[in-house]
Order: C-alpha cells, then structure tokens, then sequence
C-alpha cells in the first residue's frame, strides 16, 4: 500500500508493507540512526517523533504515519550542522557507545519543546523508557540539563 | 514487530465500518488503536488490521455524570488534559504516570489496556476500583455494563467481535490513590492497588478497593470494603485492614513473586493506598 | 617559553570532545547493520528447544523447498574442527569443547542449524520446516546436580580439547595454597565465615550481536562485525572454516556496547560459512531473545570466604572457594575461575595464609563468558560482605579495617605470582595505590561517620551506609600484547592505526591524545583508524581493561619513534643537534637559538626534499606486569521494612585509575560499571523453568536499570602516577562493577541487620530476611 507523509521536512510518499513496523520503514528510506535494540518496545533506540511526539518506531504500524509528521536525528541536524541537543550530548560526555543516542536526544528534544525549564529528576522521568547500558546516565541527564541552559539563552532552533 | 502475515491494513472511518469489516474477516480481523499488544503479539492468524483512530474516539470530557473517556484516547492524552487531573483525588495522573514510559504512553490507548486486559496491568485494577463503565458496539447493537461486570464474562470473545468506543468513570465525593510495587521504574506491577473512600461526619461513607497483578487481574475486595463504611478512618483501622487483607486475600505466584510476599505486601499496600485516599477525602 | 610549556601536559588529562562524538550523536550510519549490500542473505539460526539431547536425524528437504531458501547448514554437513568461541589470545586457555553445529545439544537455545535466504521471512519458514528427530537426554542445571555421582555426562565427545574432567563435569578447577590454612586460622582470634551468590546474568549491551559476511572484489572474505576482539575473529574463523588467515579480513565498524558479550566468537563462523557455501552477502543479526538466550551470560557463582584475624584488626588467613556453573559450553570457564581470587585477593596482602580454590562446572544452562569484571565482581562480593562482617565481630569500623589491610605502593602478593589467567602468573609490585585517600575522600563524601553512628529511620523506611573496595588489573601479564602504527601527513598531521577496539568506552579518544601529546600536537592533527585486520596492526582486543594501558603504550612507543625521526629531520633544516631541539605545539623548536620549523615543513621535506622517507613507526607492548586500579565504593540505601524495597539513595565511587587521559571518559567508564552493577544488585536475574528454559527472555521481563532507578552517581578520580602507565595511566573499565554488591548488601546490613548473601536482593529475599530475623 501506498503511504504519504512528511520525513524530516520532506513530502515521502512510498510503498510499505501493510504489516511493516515504522522502524522497518525508516531504515530502507536510509534513516539509519533509527536503530533496533531490543524489537518490543523496551530499550527505546527506535524512538522517532510522530507530531512531535516520541514513539516506538518497531511498535507503530508503518501506515499509521499516513498524513502524519516523522522527525528522526537526521532531521534534527548534521555533521556539519548538529542542533544544540546534539552538541551538549557530546560536550557532556553523554555519548559512549552512541546507540541509544539517538533516541535519547530525540525524547529529550520532545521534553525541552513542552518544559524548558525542567529538573534533574523530571529529566529522568522522561528519559524512563530509554535505556542505556553504557553511562549509568548521570552524563545524559547532564546533557539534557545543558541544552536547556541553552536553549533558555536562545541558543537553539 | 512480532506480528506476522498481515495482508491488509484498513482506516475504518466509523465504527460501523469497523465492525463490518470485523466480520468479515472471519476472526481473521484485528481492532488497532495504538498498536502495542498487537505489534508484540506473535500470532500468525491475523491478515487485516483495521485502524479506528481515525474514528473520532480520541476525546475526554467531564460532566455531571463524571468523565467520559473515547476509547483511541492515548493515556498522555489522558495525562494531559485539565479535565483528568482534579478526577477522584488526582488518582489518574498517579496512576498512568507511572504506566510503562512517555513514548508508549503516546502510543498505548485507555481502550487498549481495557481490552488487552492484561492480568499485572494497573489500568484494569484503576477502572474496577473507580466503577467504570464501557460502551461497545456489537453486531448485536451498542451495550454498556460495568467493567467488573464485563471482565466476570467472555470478555474476549465479546472484543474479538466488538469494538469498545468509551469508558465512562462515575463521579464520587471523596479519593482514591493508587500503590503499587514493581522490581523497577517502567516495569509492571509486581502487585497493585487502587483504593477509594469518602468521608462524612468523620466516618467512611463508601470505599471500594481493587487489587491486581496477583499476579490475577485487578478485582475488588468486596468483603473488605463492606466492613469499612461507617469506621473512622483512624491508623488502627489501617493496620486491621492490612491484617484483614493479609488472612483473607487470595493470591498466586508467578516467576515475579511468590504467594506469600503478595499475600504480605497487598496489605501494606492496601493500608498504604486507604490512608492516602482518606487523607485526600479530607481535604 | 615553549620548552617549559611543552613539559606540562597539553592534550592527556583534557576534556577534549570523542572522536566519534559528533557522528555519533548526529545519527550517522557506522554500525555494522548500518549498511546495506545488493543481493544479500539474512542468515537465522535454529534452536535447540531441549536442554540435553541428542540429535538422530535431521531432515531438511521441506525447508529447502522454501521459495527464497538458498543454503541449509547443520552437523551433516560441515567440518567438524573443535574451537573456542572465547576470543583470547592464542593458545586459548578456554577448552575447545564447541564446534560449529554438534550431533548433541547441550541447552535450550543451543545451535541446531543455520539458514540463508533471500528474506527473513522465508528464512523463519525455513526454520520451522527443518525436522530434527532428537533423543532427550537427562539434564542438570546447578553446580551440585552437576557434580554429583551419576550426572549426566555433558561433554563426552572424544574430540574435545583441554577440559579439566569431563566424565565429572569439571571444565576447570584451581587450588593453590600459600602458608598454611588451618595454622593460619587457629592462629586467628576472631573466624568469620560467608557464601555469596550470583545468578544468571546478562551484559545487555544495546546493539544486539550483529554481522556481515561477504567477499569483496579480490574474493577475500570480509567479515564487518559488532566484536571485542577481531584479530581473534579472524584466526579462529580462519581455522574453524580452514581459509588461510590471508584470505580474510575482518572490520569492526562502532559497535553498541559489548561488555565481554562480543569478546566471544558466535555468529562470525556461522555468516562467513553460509557466505562461502553461497557466494553471496550474508547478513545476520540477533534479537534481543536469541541474545538473552543464545548468545553468553555471566558467570554464576557461589563464592565462600573465611576469614581470619587477629584482634587488632589484621588479617591472618583467608579461604576462598569459588563454584561456578559455566553452562553448557567452557568459554572463558577457568580464567574467570582464577580472576575470582587473583583479582581480588592481593588487596588483602597481610595474610599470610591464604588458599583459594575452586571449579568451573558445566550445566545445561545457557553459555557463561566473559562479562565485565570478570570474576573479580564474584570475588568481591563474598570477599567484601565477609570483611564487613569481620569488622561487626571485631568491633571496628569497616573503614577503618580496610585502612588497616588493603595493599600498598611498593608491595606485593603472593597471589600475583600464583594465580594468572588460568595458569600460574607472575610476580609484580604495586607501583601506585591511592586507594587509602580513595577511602578517606569517599567516606567524607559520604558523611559516613555520622551516618554510621546514627541510622536514619522514616516511617517504614531504614536508612543504612555500607561500603566495599575493588581492585582489578590492566591487561594481562605475559600474554596481552598490542601494536600501533603511527604516519605523518606532509602536512603535519598524523594518522593513528591501531588494532584496538572502540566498544564505545572512547578507546579511540583516548589512543589519540596519547599520541597528540607525545606528538606535540592537538587532538585534531590525529586521524585514528581502528580495528581492521587488513589496515591495522594487531591487537589483543578490548578486554580485561587492557587498552589505555596496553594499547597505551603502544601508541606511546610508536609515538615516540616517529618523535625521534621528525627531530632527526628537523635537526638537518636547523642545523643543529638533536639534543637541543623540543617537538610542541606543532613545531620544533632550538633550545639554543630560539628558531623553529613547523611540522608542516619537516613533512614536506621528508616526503617530497630530501632525504626522502615516510615519517613512520609501528611499535608493540606486551604487558610484563598488570597494574591493578583501585575504588572505594559508598552506599546509602533505604529498605521498605514492610515490603523489603531497597532504594539506592546515594552512591559514590573514589577510584584510582593512575593519570586519566580522559576525565570525562574515566567518569563515564565508573558511572557505567556502578549503574551496571546496581542492576546486578537490585533486579537482573536470569530465571529458568524446570526444563531449563529462559523464561524471561525480553527486556520487559530482565530488567536492566532505567534513569528513574539510579541515584546521581558520584564519582571521584583519585589520581595517582602509574610508573609504567602512558603517561601515568592506569585501567578503569571494569572496577566500576566490583563495588555494587557487597555495599548495597552491607549497608543494608546496617539499615536493617540483615545479610543478603544472594543476589539480586528482590523485595522478596529482603522481606523474608527481614521476617526470618523476627522470628530468630
């Protein structure tokens, strides 16, 4: 079947398989930074914004995205142009093994849209269904906390 | 994804279509809202998915006859509205803040984990103790019942051919809370409790307590709940309760907890979720 | 003046940003499944579903009958050469007791047979298709079934290699004795005795098992694989497929975790085999089930220590027993079994009669291997719930006994000399230890000795402080060796080879400021490239902290060479001599006159000028001594005395790791262990049904900690100078996880009086501990 919506900015209007996972999807449109880890929906390195709102691309069936918004960390900016988010991770320290980065940056992207200003403990209780094995996460919610400083000085887009 | 042999994929536009296109498939056909269970379910079987977000049952709205909930509505959605938030004591926001994580709770619906029903859910223990209602449309015509009444039924067999589209919560003078205990944050409950009371002239007019994942579905505790109305809500009762509870509950074990720490724990909880409710009542 | 600026360090010791950080963090496509190649298999494997069987027939007509099934592989039809799948170095201390499909299987989960075909789709039809005729054989999951008279024989296959005692079970045993024991304990004023155990366990790295198997233009096998280890990817590949070493070459792009589970050869024979049957790409990756199942676990253990003291707190003799069930197969069976002692013991040096001994055990249970901290966690465990104990009975704080026993700068064990990695070891002094200023600085931290002299109770909940010490190596004596090949650009820049393996520990940051520095030169002027057998030299790979210390030097040496062939040619523009001339800040400066040529020129010269060369040098460094880190951990926990959840409130870590190179990195690496071992701690558990089964195969079910359920975990870097580190350095990978344990369980002790001995400590086991100690 046919589906037609907006990747990172850009009209897609491509051929899914009716039963085909978003995740599946993203991956052959070359979005590799939406990585598989555990195919249920537990670790959260498939998260991608759908309205801008983060998601579990291996849990969302592909044609569900019909007419619909899908950010990954492509869209969120490049190697020679990376968003603030993307940079504090990195300053931060919040990077090892990088596989669940991007779907960190990404749920943290979606909690500094609705709370700029958030805690330590709000930053946790949001990054909840992102696991990471590498960092013990004290650097990712640094990270976060950073990139809210920033983006309170304008230091953003 | 673990669901495999899907052929079709359909955006019902109402729930009429919905349901005919239910029948047709022949058992063959599956109801998707947001897709969680199903997209982990390793069943082969199923070849048409047939979408009802596109149904206008994304809503929440309050009146004198309480909330009604549509049944696509994402449990964020719930979270975020002005309306849930004040509902029996702030019991809503307790309780589905802490279910699963933000990105599935974007994606996970109320009429979702109503008809998933999974035994450790919290939800089905949330609605059993608020009394909800649900409203569902059959090839028989639409039929609204209690939740309990329904889960004490075939209630899958009842889903497999219907579609649920609403879940209305009662108004109630007094609180709820909610307690739970799982092995860490974002997992399901271990043991579960959603406990409610009010209060008149400093004794307990109502209570209603359910207890899930034991590891059973979340089901009231009838014989306790009669024995409190008409006690003050003092420290002593609690500690009654939580023996009561203790002698009396009936309890199972699985791979996550034995009997016997259920049996122990659910008053504790039990105890815990009444103080904090008649705490609330009082205000 | 440039020569005094060049003295202090420019480049070791900064936060500079991780090589890799930015593509990292911007998405771009540098794992191994990352990449897509045309006309490609997806390769799966079948299971066995019986814990112990025999396999009498295997029929794969109807599965070959599946549209898009290219190639079946099972015993029938391929050599039978028996390995290891552990990936150490040569020759492996581990048994060859595994080969690439066996007519027996030996666990629910062990490898039946491997399909290639055009589509996942058709390669699980496949899978389903293939009939296997199996005859059940009895099974034995725990250490005591397996070792009891009339067990079932595992591993009775005549071809296997270097097993301790098949007929018994026993993959490896050890037991050596310094003193002697029962003197040493009659000897002893205060006994104290404890067992700890260990359950099935899994790494959980995020990015699951993954590879590629193809052959590129010249028909060579290329092998791009999500490994620890790719040198050893490549020889034993090349021996199990009998394909010269030459014909191969294997990639390791950025990999997504591994903590010892890709230190372990498991899909890359199985993917080049069905490439080279087929001609064809073949891609295979695990899901997170088959990974939790199928791939490798940590070690269970059950660990007993007996302790003995004199009255003043010193320690006279200790015992340690260590029983480890290895699962099915024997990788890494006996190095983790010596490492649970060697790695733990020499802390406590005044003990003049120490014996350790023990036995590796095979079950059929899933494929213990190695698994940071390998070992040295088991050890610790016992050793450090045992020592808090001790200091119960002897009235001292537990503090204040460790002050009193740990080694110390300048001395030795007995143990380093006697236990190795599955051999006798070999004797070395402990050049730099900070762990006494670790312990003060981390108990001040803390504030224990308030919070020891006052527990803090609130409603139901008890608030206790423990703590426990680690220590662990850096690489391994007399067999770890690693090389680094370093080259100029004309100009100025260099480029970094190194068969060193990134796992995401920043091991390429790292490598590269220890040669900017020694190079004079920014972070920025060094292009790494790593782990590629073909482009790189070799290296033992990631494993046993063995990089920035070994991999370290070798970079340190390599640098060093090219430094001396830059200064000879700077010595011939400026005309003079190499004694007077400083290499910093990208230039070569005369200490005499003052004058200065930058690297730019010396590289165009060189390659272009005269005297023409390729500024170049690859250098080695095997390891002739392992300097251990050292930490001291500290917990706060809160227990719930009425449902018996423990909370983690607080946790600090003080550790020794000699000079960091990285702080920021260091951090990470203690953060991550701590995390990893409050996990351990508090909820990961492996659980099997009667049959044998993993029922908790997916992460909904093996929990592995989240943001929400980790304090704020403080970390404190306690430098000292490692003589024989680059640049002072010392290994931090793996201590981290030692800690853990043994404090949360002491301060639950002293939050509520009770000894959890057996991990994970569920609200379950700590209310009924709670509940026994009322009744007692």
């Amino acid at each position: 079947m046919k589906v037609y919506f907006e990747l990172n900015g850009k009209a897609q209007y491509v051929d899914v398989e009716p039963g085909e996972s978003l995740l599946s999807l993203l991956r052959r449109l070359g979005m590799k930074s939406v990585k598989e880890g555990c195919g249920t929906g537990e670790c959260g390195t498939c998260t991608v914004l759908l309205e801008g709102k983060p998601v579990r691309s291996c849990l969302t069936f592909a044609p569900k995205v019909q007419g619909k918004r899908v950010t990954t960390l492509e869209g969120l900016g490049t190697l020679e142009d990376p968003h603030p988010l993307q940079r504090a991770f990195v300053e931060a320290g919040a990077v090892q093994c990088g596989y669940c980065t991007p779907g960190m940056i990404l749920t943290a992207y979606a909690l500094l849209e609705t709370n700029p200003e958030p805690t330590p403990y709000e930053v946790r209780e949001y990054l909840v269904g992102n696991l990471c094995r590498c960092t013990g996460y004290r650097k990712i919610v640094d990270a976060v906390l950073l990139a809210a400083e920033w983006k309170r000085e304008g230091r953003w887009r | 994804m673990r669901l495999r042999g899907v052929k079709r994929y359909h955006w019902a536009r109402d729930v009429d279509e919905a349901l005919s296109l239910l029948s047709a498939y022949q058992g063959k056909g599956a109801i998707l809202a947001g897709g969680v269970d199903l997209a982990r379910s390793p069943r082969t079987d199923i070849e048409g998915l047939i979408d009802i977000t596109g149904t206008e049952l994304s809503y929440l709205r309050a009146d004198s006859a309480g909330l009604r909930i549509g049944a696509t509505t994402t449990l964020s959605a719930i979270l975020d509205h002005p309306q849930a938030r004040e509902y029996g004591g702030g019991v809503l926001i307790q309780t589905l803040r802490t279910v699963a994580y933000p990105a599935l709770r974007n994606m996970a619906t109320l009429g979702g984990a109503v008809v998933s029903a999974h035994p450790w859910a919290d939800i089905p223990t949330l609605l059993v103790a608020l009394g909800a209602e649900v409203t569902y449309q059959s090839p028989e015509g639409e039929k609204r019942l209690p939740l309990e009444n329904l889960y004490q039924t075939d209630f899958r067999r009842v889903f497999r051919e219907g579609v649920l589209v609403e879940v209305r919560l009662p108004p109630w003078e007094g609180a709820f809370a909610f307690a739970k205990i799982t092995r860490n944050a974002g997992d399901i409950a271990l043991l579960n409790v959603c406990a409610g009371l009010g209060l008149r002239e400093g004794r307990i007019a109502w209570a209603r307590v359910a207890v899930g994942a034991r590891p059973a579905r979340g089901e009231r505790l009838t014989w306790l709940e009669a024995g409190l109305v008409g006690e003050p809500p003092t420290e002593r009762l609690w500690e009654q309760v939580a023996q009561e509870v203790r002698a009396r509950l009936e309890v199972g074990e699985d791979r996550r907890a034995s009997a016997g720490w259920r049996r122990e724990v659910a008053g504790v909880l039990v105890r815990r979720a009444l103080a904090q409710a008649a705490g609330k009542a009082a205000l | 003046m440039a020569v005094v600026r060049s003295r202090t360090k420019e480049v070791v010791g900064q936060n500079v940003l991780k090589v890799d950080g930015l593509p990292l963090a911007t998405g771009q496509p540098k794992y191994t499944m990352d990449m897509d190649l045309p006309g490609a298999l997806i390769g799966k494997i079948l299971y066995s579903p019986h814990a112990h069987a025999e396999i009498l027939a295997i029929d794969t007509s109807e599965a070959e009958r599946v549209p898009g099934v290219v190639c079946i592989l099972h015993h029938g039809n391929v050599p039978r050469v028996p390995y290891t799948t552990a990936g150490q170095g040569w020759p492996e201390p581990s048994p060859y007791d595994t080969v690439l499909f066996d007519k027996k299987v030996r666990y629910v989960g062990d490898r039946v047979a491997a399909v290639a075909a055009e589509t996942e789709e058709a390669a699980l039809e496949a899978l389903r298709k293939i009939r296997v005729e199996y005859k059940i054989l009895p099974a034995v999951f725990s250490i005591d079934e397996a070792l009891a008279p009339g067990a079932p024989v595992i591993h009775d296959e005549p071809d296997a290699q270097g097993i301790y005692d098949p007929q018994r079970n026993i993959a490896a045993a050890v037991d050596i004795v310094i003193g002697d024991l029962d003197r040493g304990f009659a000897e002893s004023d205060v006994v104290v005795e404890e067992t700890c155990e260990i359950p099935y366990s899994q790494h959980c790295a995020l990015e699951p098992h993954a590879v590629w198997a193809y052959f590129d233009e010249d028909g060579r096998l290329v092998i791009r694989t999500s490994t620890q280890v790719p040198f050893h990817v490549r020889r034993i590949v090349s021996r199990v497929l009998g394909i010269p070493m030459a014909r191969i070459r294997v990639v390791k792009p950025r990999i997504g975790g591994g903590f010892g589970s890709k230190q372990e050869v498991i899909l890359e024979p199985v993917a080049a085999a069905l490439a080279l049957r087929t001609g064809r790409p073949v891609k295979m990756v695990l899901t997170r089930e088959e990974v939790l199942v199928s791939s490798r676990t940590q070690h269970p253990y059950r660990v007993r220590v007996k302790l003995g003291a004199r009255r003043d707190g010193v320690l006279h003799a200790i015992e340690m027993e260590a029983l480890a069930n290895t699962g099915a197969y024997g990788t890494h069976a006996g190095t983790v079994l010596y490492n649970v002692g060697s790695k733990s013991l020499p802390l406590y040096n005044k003990a003049r009669h120490v014996r350790f001994h023990g036995k590796a055990v095979y079950t059929n249970l899933p494929i213990a291997g190695a698994y940071r901290g390998y070992g040295a966690t088991q050890g610790f465990f016992a050793l450090e719930v045992a020592m808090d104990e001790l200091a119960e009975k002897l009235g001292l704080d537990p503090l204040e006994l460790r002050l009193k026993n740990h080694i110390r700068e300048g001395e030795t064990s007995p143990i380093f000399e006697r236990l190795g990695e599955g051999r006798e070891g070999k004797a070395q002094i402990v050049r730099s230890c900070k762990l006494a200023e670790a312990l003060r600085i981390g108990a001040e931290r803390i504030g224990w000795q308030e919070k020891r002299r006052t527990p803090r109770r609130e409603g139901s909940w008890a608030y206790g402080v423990g703590l426990a010490c680690a220590m662990q190596g850096s690489g391994i004596t007399g067999i770890d060796m690693a090389a680094a090949t370093i080259l100029m650009n004309e100009d100025g820049s260099f480029r970094l080879l190194v068969g060193a393996t990134d796992l995401g520990t920043g091991s390429d940051t790292v490598l590269a400021q220890i040669a900017a520095e020694a190079l004079g030169v920014p972070v920025e002027k060094i292009v790494v490239y790593s782990s590629d057998t073909d482009f790189t030299p070799f290296d033992k790979g990631a494993y046993a902290s063995s990089t920035t210390y070994v991999s370290g030097n070798a970079v340190l040496r390599a640098a060093e060479e090219v430094k001396r062939q830059i200064l000879a040619v700077a010595s011939e523009i400026l005309e003079e001599p190499v004694e007077e001339l400083v290499l910093a800040q990208e230039k070569v400066v005369s200490l005499r006159t003052g004058k200065a040529v930058s690297l730019e020129e010396i590289g165009l010269r060189a390659m272009y000028v005269a005297n023409q060369q390729h500024i170049a040098a690859t250098a080695s460094f095997a390891c002739p001594e392992s300097p251990p880190p050292f930490a001291a951990f500290f917990c706060e926990v809160a227990v719930d005395t009425e449902t018996g959840v423990v909370k983690v409130e607080r946790f600090v870590v003080a550790a020794d790791c000699g000079q960091p190179i990285h702080p920021k990195l260091a951090e990470g690496q203690l953060e991550g262990a701590v995390a990893q071992g409050i996990g351990m701690a508090l909820y990961e558990e492996m659980l099997f049904s009667e049959r044998g089964s993993c029922v908790n195969r997916s992460f909904f079910d093996y929990r592995i900690p989240t943001a929400l359920d980790l304090p704020e975990i403080e970390t404190i870097l306690v430098p000292s100078e490692e003589p024989t580190g680059p640049f002072g350095a010392k290994s931090i990978a793996e201590i981290g996880i030692n800690g853990p344990l043994p404090a949360i369980s002491n301060a639950i002790y002293h939050a509520v009086g009770v000894r959890l001995t057996r991990a994970p400590f569920t609200p379950e086991r700590v209310l009924a501990a709670l509940r026994a100690k009322e009744r007692r």
